[in-house]
């Protein structure tokens, strides 16, 4: 009995020990040197606005440069806490979102402290802003190494954005049954931001198309006699069994010296319309001399938007593209579309790219239909290798703007995304939150390679400064040797698990 | 004369170690290769989170050492030793010791496979080590009770290879069928369960998720070792009176002899030397060993593509390339570059040639893909070095920044991504280092699109972006010589005496 009571507390203070490093409030240092600056805080979180709903921000001062960190943080309400463990600040979630409750339409006040070489530094304060909307509770994403040719684990996840929860959808190694030609699994896709309604591509071994309708799992083959590929980029139609697909015949090449390393373009391109309670395949659009690619439905369901390239000049247009892909620019086109016949009608042109040297893809329009978000660089369809890639937005409600831009006046964008792109660096994948007040991108930022997801509040045509996703341990977005691919946003997460897709196969 | 056994052990063990430090060294290096044990919560997580976890990462954890032969030689040693002395213990006495060995030279023969992973062998001995310490507990409530908490902790420590334990203690305590069958049904009823909530495949649960790194193999060796330990100790049983009645020094000798000649035969003859060969030069070109590799080639030439192609590329950075050409074997333009492949192996040895080339984002893309290619999924210290060696050199300082941040949380690999970090943006540094000042000098001045194919417009243009590039030199004129291209390469020849 006696030895019995050492174990039990030895296992109290264990337990005790771990508890108590849990949650860390250190004190504020007595007595710091002014640095006068802000903070170089990992991720930047200095003035930035906040969904009322997000994960806590931690974050950290840089490794090695610091010995310590400890974060005031003040609501407007004057409640106070200090945090900071080692360089990093890891705010405990009840804390996090009881501050963001008090904070609601204000801001939170964060003062730093860092210690270096034994000595205190005090930065400038810096504020951040809490929006009164929330972001969608869900996010989901492939994670990848930037691959070039080859791949090996990968996996479709999603993420709760209150919380650090992240949970499996899919992953290329349950139903691979064909270790020499592996697997790839991408472009997940949902139905108006819900999941009832979605798909994902399954590639080479036990290749298909995934496709949940209305909660029930099927595997379908989107390729037919007519198209040149399965269906590829999707697009559901927000209220009908229907998903617009790219058909893509796509190569790429590979730098020697240009900092892009990776180009990827397409040989032959079209698109395609998939109804997935008939599944039947009809064109929508297949010009043998033009790409069409990266289709998107307005919200609601009236227009499919999508890119298209310009004719390449007469004295270039028999030439190998490898030689010719710089040429290859992209405008943005929409049909109208009567979703009772499925008719499509001609197309019209929406931006001119072209006209002053740029090319634009992946069009998203904004869920109140008053805003087009797209990428933009200068040729291609694949802005996410390349480092001019930015996002731009464009009023929609504004005719007079659409004017112009149809005219090739240099408007670029009405809207200021300063705040929300990077400079020189790959900015692309750009989406909407279902309530439009976010909008989200895919970027290589921060160091060129690796993809991470970055948020900004929109409001009206303002564009507050952008934040990276949040994390548990900040540390993570520095060490993740894998990148964020194809994020997107959902209001409810996926409940079908891992198991129950791999049976449909 | 129970005494002599530890020396049977020691001799055996002994053996082990000899056998992979003399003639496997490279086997051991290969597997060291394609993996990175990393000091890391996250990563430690991520194995142990799955069945099998705790063998794998036992066993990820020792592969770390197999960077020295000799250590990772010793390692198998005692391992092997482990499980015959356990195998030992649980049969008994008697003049079928000799079979105890039987296990181990199972394993051994196992450990030939270049894909057969440490982690399966840990299996094996931390199921014996718990059927030991089974053994010893007295009959009782308190028995089975352990017996039924240990199901899910073993399943989850060594994977599925934990049935042996069960198999074992099996017999004991008598009467208690119900138990016995009932911790089986227990077993399957739990696998069912966790296949229903874990991301991987239901067959991995039942054949072992890491014990081999084709996953979809399974691998028999491993599985005949686990249960030859039931088979021999039912035998030992069986054999119970008439075994004891004969257990002097020369018939435990003599079994031990008699096993240990017959399945050290096996295993030499089973022993994959030609691999072993290729993995040699492999390994000689990844430590740049040039003389060596020059050494080793004028003693036996190399008639396989990796051994070629590492040849050609020692030759080139002597200098002596095209005047001893065809004093070897070659085998086309293949033989000097050959085309990547889509596998882990056959593209290093030519990534270390784009790399000593100057074409460094070549080379890049050819490590980055070997690496993916690793079937099991792991990551590569060696691959993860060269990755952070070309980003470097390509001035992109954040991405090897990564890498280097990841080898910083390893055993081996640290020393030097702590002496590499302080390069990274230190333009100066670089500048006076004399591989990465070289290399940088030896790159492309132009950019266009590269293939899979190297073709000798490829390598005029990097040798005409710098006539300095001696390689380059080498490498194009070879290149003509193997293709009967006599008029670029006098052209090449006069085109360089003018420059």
């Amino acid at each position: 009995m006696k030895s019995f009571s050492h174990i039990y507390t030895l296992f109290l203070a264990v337990a005790m020990l771990l508890l108590s490093s849990c949650v860390n409030h250190p004190d504020v240092p007595s007595s710091s040197k002014e640095a006068g600056c802000l903070p170089a805080i990992f991720p930047d979180y200095c003035d930035v606005t906040v969904p009322c709903n997000i994960a806590p921000l931690n974050f950290m001062l840089p490794v090695g440069e610091f010995s310590k960190c400890v974060a005031r943080l003040t609501t407007s309400d004057g409640q106070q806490q200090t945090y900071g463990k080692g360089v990093k600040v890891q705010i405990p979630e009840q804390d996090w979102h009881t501050m963001l409750n008090a904070s609601k339409g204000k801001s939170i006040k964060v003062e730093v402290w860092g210690q270096k070489e034994g000595e205190w530094l005090s930065f400038n304060p810096f504020e951040i802003y809490v929006a009164e909307q929330p972001i969608d509770e869900y996010l989901s994403y492939r994670y990848i190494e930037p691959s070039y040719a080859g791949w090996s684990f990968m996996e479709i996840v999603q993420r709760n954005l209150t919380s650090f929860k992240e949970t499996q959808i899919f992953n290329n190694e349950i139903t691979m049954n064909d270790l020499k030609i592996g697997q790839c699994i991408n472009c997940h896709s949902y139905q108006n931001y819900k999941t009832d309604n979605m798909l994902f591509h399954v590639r080479l071994s036990n290749g298909c198309t995934v496709i949940v309708n209305d909660g029930k799992i099927s595997k379908v083959n989107l390729k037919r006699d007519y198209t040149i590929s399965s269906g590829v980029y999707p697009s559901w139609h927000p209220t009908a069994k229907l998903i617009a697909f790219s058909t893509n015949k796509t190569r790429q090449g590979f730098h020697t010296l240009n900092p892009n390393k990776i180009e990827v373009y397409d040989l032959e391109s079209d698109l395609i319309l998939y109804d997935v309670e008939t599944d039947s395949v009809s064109v929508i659009c297949n010009d043998p001399d033009l790409l069409e690619v990266y289709p998107t439905w307005s919200p609601d369901g009236t227009y499919l938007y999508y890119c298209k390239s310009v004719p390449l000049p007469e004295e270039l247009r028999d030439k190998d593209i490898r030689s010719t892909y710089q040429k290859v620019q992209y405008n943005l086109y929409r049909r109208s579309f009567d979703v009772a016949s499925h008719d499509f009608s001609e197309e019209e042109l929406v931006y001119d790219a072209a006209s002053h040297d740029k090319s634009a893809t992946l069009p998203r329009i904004s869920p109140d239909g008053r805003y087009l978000l797209f990428a933009e660089g200068q040729y291609g369809c694949f802005h996410i290798r390349h480092n001019d890639g930015n996002i731009v937005c464009l009023p929609l409600d504004d005719s007079d703007a659409v004017l112009r831009a149809q005219e090739g006046e240099e408007t670029p964008s009405d809207v200021d995304l300063s705040n929300f792109n990077s400079e020189g660096m790959p900015d692309s994948y750009p989406s909407w939150s279902s309530n439009g007040h976010w909008i989200m991108c895919s970027s290589r930022r921060d160091d060129g390679n690796f993809c991470r997801v970055y948020f900004s509040y929109f409001n009206n045509g303002k564009v507050e400064k952008a934040f990276m996703l949040p994390q548990k341990d900040p540390e993570l977005h520095i060490s993740l040797l894998k990148s964020y691919n194809r994020p997107e946003f959902m209001i409810e997460p996926v409940r079908i698990s891992v198991e129950e897709f791999s049976k449909v196969f | 004369m129970k005494s002599f056994r530890p020396i049977y052990t020691l001799l055996f063990g002994v053996a082990a170690v000899f056998f992979f430090g003399l003639a496997y060294p490279h086997h051991l290096h290969y597997q060291e290769q394609y993996q990175l044990f990393l000091f890391d919560s996250a990563y430690v997580w991520e194995i142990v989170r799955l069945p099998g976890g705790v063998a794998d990462l036992l066993g990820r954890f020792c592969t770390q050492f197999f960077l020295f032969a000799w250590v990772g030689a010793l390692i198998i040693g005692v391992l092997l030793s482990g499980v015959q002395l356990l195998t030992s213990r649980l049969m008994g006495k008697g003049w079928l010791y000799g079979l105890s060995f039987v296990p181990s030279f199972l394993l051994w023969l196992f450990l030939l496979d270049e894909n057969a992973l440490l982690g399966g062998v840990w299996a094996v001995l931390l199921t014996l080590l718990a059927s030991w310490d089974f053994d010893r507990l007295p009959s009782g409530w308190l028995r089975r009770v352990l017996l039924v908490v240990a199901i899910p902790i073993l399943y989850w420590m060594v994977g599925p290879v934990c049935v042996v334990f069960f198999l074992l203690q099996a017999p004991r305590p008598k009467g208690s069928a119900v138990w016995y069958y009932g911790v089986f049904v227990l077993l399957a009823v739990l696998l069912i369960i966790l296949s229903h909530h874990l991301p991987v495949p239901t067959e991995r649960l039942w054949f072992g998720i890491h014990y081999y790194r084709y996953p979809t193999v399974t691998p028999v060796l491993l599985w005949a070792a686990a249960l030859s330990v039931f088979v021999l100790t039912l035998i030992a049983r069986a054999c119970h009176k008439w075994a004891n009645a004969s257990s002097g020094f020369v018939v435990t000798l003599c079994s031990f002899l008699l096993v240990s000649i017959a399945m050290g035969c096996l295993v030499w003859k089973n022993s994959n030397f030609k691999a072993e060969k290729v993995m040699q030069y492999d390994f000689m070109a990844r430590h740049q060993q040039w003389n060596r590799i020059l050494a080793t080639i004028k003693a036996e030439k190399p008639n396989n593509q990796i051994g070629v192609t590492v040849q050609n590329l020692a030759l080139a950075m002597r200098g002596v390339l095209v005047d001893h050409l065809f004093d070897y074997n070659q085998n086309g333009i293949a033989g000097l570059l050959p085309d990547v492949e889509s596998d882990a192996t056959s593209p290093l040895p030519t990534a270390e040639a784009f790399y000593q080339l100057g074409m460094i984002a070549v080379a890049q893309r050819t490590v980055f893909e070997a690496q993916e290619a690793i079937l099991d999924f792991q990551k590569s210290g060696r691959c993860y070095k060269r990755l952070a060696q070309t980003n470097l050199i390509l001035g992109n300082y954040e991405v090897a920044r990564k890498y280097l941040k990841a080898l910083q949380k390893t055993l081996f690999y640290r020393d030097w991504a702590n002496e590499t970090l302080p390069l990274l943006g230190d333009e100066e540094a670089i500048a006076l280092h004399h591989e990465y000042r070289s290399l940088r000098h030896s790159t492309y001045d132009e950019d266009f699109f590269f293939s899979d194919h190297v073709t000798p417009e490829m390598l005029e243009s990097l040798f005409f972006s710098n006539t300095d590039n001696r390689v380059a030199y080498e490498y194009l004129r070879a290149y003509y010589l193997l293709t009967g291209d006599r008029e670029s390469y006098a052209k090449l020849l006069l085109r360089s005496v003018e420059q």
